[in-house]
C-alpha cells in the first residue's frame, strides 16, 4: 500500500514533492495504522481514500501551485519568494553584502579576470574587424584571386593573368561570371592648386561589377568610358572635395591625363588596399592585347553560385590552352602557356590569409591568460570556500540543499566576473588604440572597434569563466556533509590540496608555454636586426618627385633634370652625397626581366632583378663596389650601354667568375649592354629573403627614346637625416613647383617598418606573457601563503620540538619546488606541440629552439621558487607560542 | 480564507505543531466535520507558508527531533496570527449577523 501511495506521490511537482512528500507518506501511513484498528475493511478503505485524496491533491498542485521553492536562507526569513528570479535577486544580494566585506579577495580577483578579459576582448575587436567581418562585397564567398603558376619556368612561383586571358576567360569561362584585373601604384592627383601623389588602382572597368559593389553617389564605368573615368573613394571625396555632391562631372588631372570623374564609393569600398584613393578605370579590348610573356597582373573572379575554386582553376587552365591559337605569340610564349596553371583562392584567405597567424597567435596566447587567470581566480575560491566550510554545513544542516549552495556560492562569482567584465570593456577601450598605433599595416584594422560584438564577447567570456573557475569550488564546497560540524576543525585541507597543486602546475605550465613563444620571437627580432642588408640605414633619407616639365620627354632629358637637382641636393648644408635609384630598397621591389648573356643560347636567358641607378648611390647607400667601378656622369646622361650587377647576379650569369667586361641582353632588347662594376648584393624588401640578383642600368636607360626615369628616388646622406625633409620640399618647390615630394621617409624608418610585423608581435606577446608570468607567480605565491597559513599550528609544533628555522624554509620552499617542477615538465610538453604555430613569424630560430626552452624554464623555475621563498620565510618565523594558541 | 485554512490557522496558534498533529488538532476544533487526508491537507499548509501565514520552526518545547523519525513543526508567524484574528473576527461579526436574523426570525414566529 505504502508503495502505491508513493507512487502517487509523483504526481506532484518535484519541489513540492521534495519538500513535503515525506511527511506525506508519513501521515497517510499513520492513518493507515489507524484505520486498521478498526478492521481490515476500513483500512482498505482509507487507503483507496488516501490514495485519491494524493492523486487529487497532486493534480490540483499541477494546475493550480502553491508552494514554490524558497530561496536558501528562507527558511529562517520567512518564504516571500514568489520565483526563482527572486530567489537569485536574494542571493545576489546576499553575494555583494558577503562580497563588500571582503574588499581584498573582491579586488584582486576582478583585477585579474579583468587584465585577462580585456586582453581578450582587444584583441577579439580587432580579429573581428580583421577576419571574422565578411568582405564588404555582396556574396563575398564567391569571390577569387586568381594567379598563375609554371613550374620549371624561370617566373616567380605565382606571378599575375596576361591581358589576353582577361578577354579570353570573359568570354569563354562558364564558372567565372566576371573577372576583373587590377593594379596598385603612385600617380599624380591634380585638383587646382593641390597637388599630391596618391595611391590609385587602374583596374579593368569591371572591376566593381566583380566585387559586387555599388557606387554612394554617381555611377560605375562601363566599357563604352574607356579610359576617360574616374572612381573616387568616399575618403579623397570627404578630404579633397570636402563631400560635395557636385563632383560627380567633374574632369581633373590624374596619373597625367585629365579623367572625368564619374562615381564615389561608400567608406567600406577599400581595394587593393586600405590606402587606395581612386580608381582609373581602363576598357581591355581584345584588339589591344598582344600575346607576349608580360609582367602579369593580379586578378578577381566572381564564381557562379555552387561552383568551387578548385573547378575555377581547372577550367581557366583548360581555357588557357587556346591563348596560342588565338593570340598568337612565340614559341616560348607557346611553351609556358602550355606549363601554366591557374591558382584560385578565396578573395578574403588572399587579402587577409597574412594577418590571420599573427592575430592567431596573439589570441590564442590572450585565451592561454584567460585561462591561467580562471586557475587563480579558482584557487582563491577554493581557499575562501574552505574558509567558509562551516558555514556551508550550517546552512546544510538547516535544510539547504546542495543546489542552493552551489547557487548560493554562484553568484558571489558571477559578481565579480560581472565586475571584472565591465572593466575589461575599459580596458580593451584603453589598450586598442595602443594596440592600433603599434600595428603593422593590417587591411580592415581600421574598422576595429569596442563595440555591439565586442561586449557581447565580453559578456560571454565573463560568463564562461566565472562558471570555470567558480562552479568547481562551489561544487565542492557545497559538499561536506553535517558530520564535519563535530570536529571543530576549520575544514579539511589534505584532501583537496591536490586540486590547488594541479591548477598552480597548469598556470607554470601555460605560462611557460607563453614564455617559451616570446622568447622564441625576441630570438627571431635579434637575428632579424642582425642580418646585413648590403647598404647601411643610418643617416640616410630619401624621397620621390615626379616632374612634369614639358622639355623632359626622353631618358637624357629626364637624367639632366636628376642631375641638376641633385646638385642642388648636395649643396644643402650637411648633405654629405647624393644618390638615384628607382626602387629604393625596403620601400619597393623591382621589376624581373629576361637577361641573356653573350653565352647563352638565343631563347635561353635566366630572370633577375632590374633598376636604374645614378649618381653616388652606391657610396651614399654604403654598398660595396666589389669590381669595376659605379657609374659616372657620362654614364648618366648618354646611353654608352654599360651596366652594373650585383654579386649574386654576377654569380647567376657568370658562374665562371670575373663578370667586368662582359655582356648582356635586357628583355627583348637585341642591343648589348656591358657590365662595369660589381657591387655588393643587397637586400630589397624583406629581410628573411636571400638578397635576389639585381643589375642596375643607368639612368638615362638603354637608349634614349626607349626609357625615362620619370619619377626616381633620391637617397640623401646626411646626419640631418631626421630634420632636413622641409629644406628639401622648399628645394623641390622651387626646382619643380608641379612635382609634390612623396615617399619621404629615412632609411631608419623604413628598416622599423620592415620589421614592423614581427615586432607588433614579438612585442604583444612579449606583454602578454609578462602578464601570464606575473599571474602564474602571484597564483604560486597566493596557494603556498595559503599552505603556510594552514600548516601554523603544525609548523608552530615542529619548531616548538626543535626543528631549524632553515628545516622549516625547504619544507616549504620544496613543495613550492616539486609544483613548479611539475609545470615546467607539462609546459615543455605543451611548447613542443604548440610552437610551431609561430611558422613564418620566426627567423633563424628553429621552433624546438633549445636554449629558448633551456632559458625560459631556468628563469620559470627560478621565480617560482622565489615565489615559494616569501611564504616560506614567513613560515620560519612563526612563534611557537602564537601558533599554537591561534587555534 | 476557507475553512480548512482557518482551521489550520486555528491549530497553530495554540503554538508549534507537526503535521500529523495539525490534522487531529483541526479534527478536534471542527467536531469532527474537517478531517483532511494527507495531500490536502499539506497544499493547504504550502499554500500557508508560501503566502507568510506559517512558517517551519523548531518544536515549542526544545526537544529535539527523535532520530529516524522526522518531524517539522510549523508554527504562525505574525501575520498568520494577525490574519487568523482578522478571520475570526469576521467569522464572530457574520455569526452575530446571524445570530441576530436567526433570533428575529425565532421571536417573528
Amino acid at each position: 500500500m505504502t508503495r502505491i501511495l508513493a507512487c502517487c506521490l509523483w504526481l506532484f511537482p518535484a519541489a513540492f514533492r521534495r519538500r513535503f512528500g515525506r511527511e506525506l507518506l508519513v501521515q497517510a501511513r499513520r492513518d493507515g495504522r489507524r484505520a486498521r484498528r478498526r478492521g481490515r475493511a476500513a483500512a482498505a478503505w482509507c487507503g483507496v481514500m488516501s490514495a485519491i485524496d494524493l492523486l487529487r491533491a497532486g493534480l490540483l498542485e499541477r494546475w493550480r501551485p502553491t508552494w514554490h521553492e524558497p530561496a536558501v536562507f528562507s527558511s529562517s526569513e520567512g518564504p516571500r519568494m514568489r520565483d526563482t528570479l527572486e530567489q537569485w535577486g536574494r542571493d545576489f544580494r546576499h553575494a555583494a553584502r558577503s562580497l563588500r566585506r571582503s574588499p581584498g579577495f573582491a579586488a584582486v580577483t576582478v583585477i585579474t579576470l579583468a587584465l585577462a578579459i580585456g586582453a581578450n576582448a582587444a584583441i577579439f575587436s580587432v580579429v573581428d574587424a580583421v577576419l571574422i567581418r565578411p568582405l564588404p562585397y555582396g556574396h563575398a564567398d564567391r569571390l577569387l584571386f586568381l594567379t598563375a603558376t609554371a613550374p620549371e619556368s624561370d617566373l616567380p612561383r605565382e606571378f599575375g593573368l596576361f591581358d589576353e586571358g582577361f578577354v579570353h576567360y570573359r568570354e569563354r569561362s562558364r564558372l567565372v561570371e566576371d573577372l576583373a584585373f587590377y593594379n596598385a601604384y603612385t600617380g599624380t592627383l591634380r585638383v587646382g592648386d593641390r597637388v599630391e601623389r596618391v595611391r590609385m588602382s587602374s583596374p579593368t572597368y569591371t572591376l566593381f561589377s566583380t566585387l559586387g559593389a555599388t557606387p554612394l553617389l554617381g555611377r560605375l564605368p562601363v566599357a563604352e568610358d574607356e579610359s576617360r573615368v574616374a572612381v573616387i573613394s568616399h575618403t579623397l571625396w570627404q578630404t579633397w572635395f570636402a563631400g560635395d555632391p557636385g563632383v560627380i562631372g567633374r574632369t581633373y588631372q590624374m596619373d597625367g591625363d585629365p579623367r572625368t570623374i564619374i562615381g564615389v564609393m561608400g567608406p567600406q569600398f577599400r581595394f587593393p588596399t586600405d590606402r587606395t584613393l581612386l580608381w582609373l578605370p581602363d576598357a581591355l579590348r581584345a584588339a589591344d592585347v598582344r600575346a607576349e610573356v608580360g609582367v602579369g597582373i593580379p586578378a578577381v573572379a566572381r564564381m557562379a553560385a555552387g561552383a568551387a575554386p578548385d573547378d575555377v582553376a581547372r577550367e581557366l587552365t583548360g581555357l588557357s590552352r587556346d591563348l596560342p591559337d588565338r593570340f598568337g605569340g612565340s614559341a616560348p610564349y607557346a611553351r609556358l602557356i602550355d606549363r601554366m596553371k591557374i591558382v584560385a583562392r578565396p578573395l578574403a584567405d588572399e587579402m587577409l590569409g597574412s594577418s590571420a597567424r599573427p592575430l592567431g597567435v596573439l589570441f590564442g596566447a590572450a585565451a592561454i591568460v584567460l585561462v591561467i587567470a580562471c586557475a587563480n581566480v579558482a584557487n582563491l575560491l577554493i581557499v575562501r570556500g574552505e574558509g567558509r566550510h562551516r558555514e556551508m554545513a550550517v546552512r546544510q544542516a538547516i535544510g539547504a540543499r546542495r543546489g542552493q549552495l552551489v547557487r548560493a556560492q554562484l553568484t558571489e562569482v558571477l559578481w565579480l566576473a560581472a565586475g571584472a567584465a565591465v572593466a575589461a570593456m575599459g580596458l580593451a577601450r584603453l589598450a586598442l588604440p595602443l594596440f592600433l598605433r603599434l600595428a603593422p599595416e593590417v587591411p580592415r584594422l581600421e574598422d576595429a572597434r569596442v563595440g555591439a560584438w565586442t561586449l557581447l564577447f565580453t559578456a560571454a567570456l565573463a560568463l564562461v569563466s566565472a562558471l570555470a573557475c567558480g562552479l568547481p569550488p562551489a561544487l565542492r564546497s557545497a559538499g561536506p556533509s553535517v558530520t564535519s560540524l563535530r570536529d571543530g576543525s576549520r575544514g579539511s585541507t589534505g584532501r583537496r590540496r591536490w586540486v590547488r597543486d594541479l591548477l598552480v602546475a597548469a598556470q607554470t605550465a601555460l605560462a611557460l608555454v607563453l614564455l617559451i613563444g616570446a622568447g622564441l620571437l625576441l630570438r627571431s627580432h635579434a637575428r632579424l636586426s642582425h642580418v646585413e642588408p648590403g647598404y647601411s640605414t643610418r643617416d640616410l633619407f630619401t624621397f620621390q618627385i615626379a616632374p612634369e616639365q614639358a622639355w623632359l620627354k626622353d631618358g637624357p632629358s629626364f637624367a639632366r633634370f636628376s642631375l641638376d637637382f641633385m646638385d642642388r641636393l648636395r649643396a644643402l648644408p650637411g648633405v654629405e652625397s647624393v644618390g638615384l635609384i628607382e626602387n629604393v630598397p625596403l620601400d619597393e621591389g623591382t621589376a624581373s626581366v629576361r637577361i641573356r648573356t653573350e653565352e647563352m643560347p638565343l631563347d635561353g636567358g635566366v630572370r633577375v632583378g632590374i633598376t636604374y641607378a645614378g649618381a653616388d648611390y652606391y657610396r651614399t647607400m654604403g654598398i660595396r663596389v666589389l669590381a669595376g667601378r659605379p657609374f659616372t656622369r657620362e654614364d648618366a646622361v648618354s646611353a654608352l650601354g654599360n651596366v652594373v650587377v650585383s654579386r649574386s647576379a654576377a654569380k647567376r650569369l657568370w658562374p665562371d667568375g670575373n663578370a667586368v667586361g662582359r655582356k648582356l641582353q635586357v628583355g627583348r632588347l637585341k642591343t648589348w649592354e656591358t657590365v662595369v662594376g660589381v657591387v655588393e648584393d643587397v637586400i630589397q624588401i624583406d629581410f628573411r629573403q636571400p638578397a635576389q640578383a639585381l643589375v642596375y642600368l643607368p639612368m638615362t636607360g638603354q637608349s634614349p627614346d626607349q626609357w625615362a626615369l620619370t619619377s626616381p628616388a633620391y637617397v640623401v646622406k646626411t646626419a640631418r637625416a631626421e630634420t632636413i625633409a622641409p629644406d628639401i620640399r622648399s628645394l623641390v618647390r622651387e626646382v619643380a613647383p608641379e612635382a609634390p615630394m612623396y615617399r619621404a621617409y629615412t632609411m631608419s624608418f623604413l628598416a622599423a617598418r620592415s620589421m614592423r610585423d614581427l615586432s607588433f608581435t614579438t612585442l604583444t606577446l612579449s606583454m602578454v606573457s609578462l602578464l601570464a608570468l606575473i599571474l602564474g607567480v602571484v597564483g604560486l605565491y597566493g596557494a603556498l601563503s595559503y599552505v603556510v597559513a594552514e600548516r601554523t599550528r603544525e609548523i608552530g609544533v615542529r619548531m616548538a620540538l626543535g626543528a631549524r628555522p632553515e628545516r622549516v624554509r625547504r619544507m616549504i620552499v620544496v613543495q613550492g619546488g616539486q609544483v613548479v617542477l611539475a609545470g615546467i615538465a607539462a609546459g615543455l610538453i605543451a611548447a613542443f606541440f604548440s610552437t610551431r604555430a609561430l611558422g613564418r613569424l620566426l627567423f633563424g630560430v628553429e621552433s624546438l629552439d633549445v636554449t629558448t626552452f633551456a632559458a625560459t624554464s631556468a628563469a620559470m623555475l627560478l621565480t617560482g621558487l622565489l615565489a615559494s621563498y616569501l611564504p616560506a620565510r614567513r613560515a620560519s618565523s612563526v612563534d611557537p607560542i602564537v601558533s599554537l594558541r591561534s587555534e | 480564507m476557507s475553512t480548512l485554512e482557518y482551521h489550520v490557522l486555528l491549530a497553530l496558534s495554540s503554538g508549534p505543531l507537526h503535521g500529523y498533529a495539525v490534522k487531529d488538532a483541526v479534527a478536534a476544533d471542527s467536531g469532527g466535520s474537517q478531517t483532511p487526508r494527507a495531500g490536502t491537507l499539506y497544499r493547504v499548509v504550502a499554500r500557508l507558508i508560501t503566502a507568510g501565514l506559517v512558517r517551519e520552526t523548531e518544536p515549542a518545547d526544545g526537544r529535539p527531533p527523535h532520530p529516524g523519525l522526522e518531524r517539522r513543526y510549523y508554527a504562525l508567524t505574525v501575520a498568520g496570527r494577525r490574519a487568523l484574528a482578522d478571520e475570526a473576527e469576521r467569522l464572530k461579526a457574520t455569526a452575530a449577523i446571524a445570530a441576530k436574523r436567526l433570533g428575529a426570525l425565532r421571536t417573528r414566529s
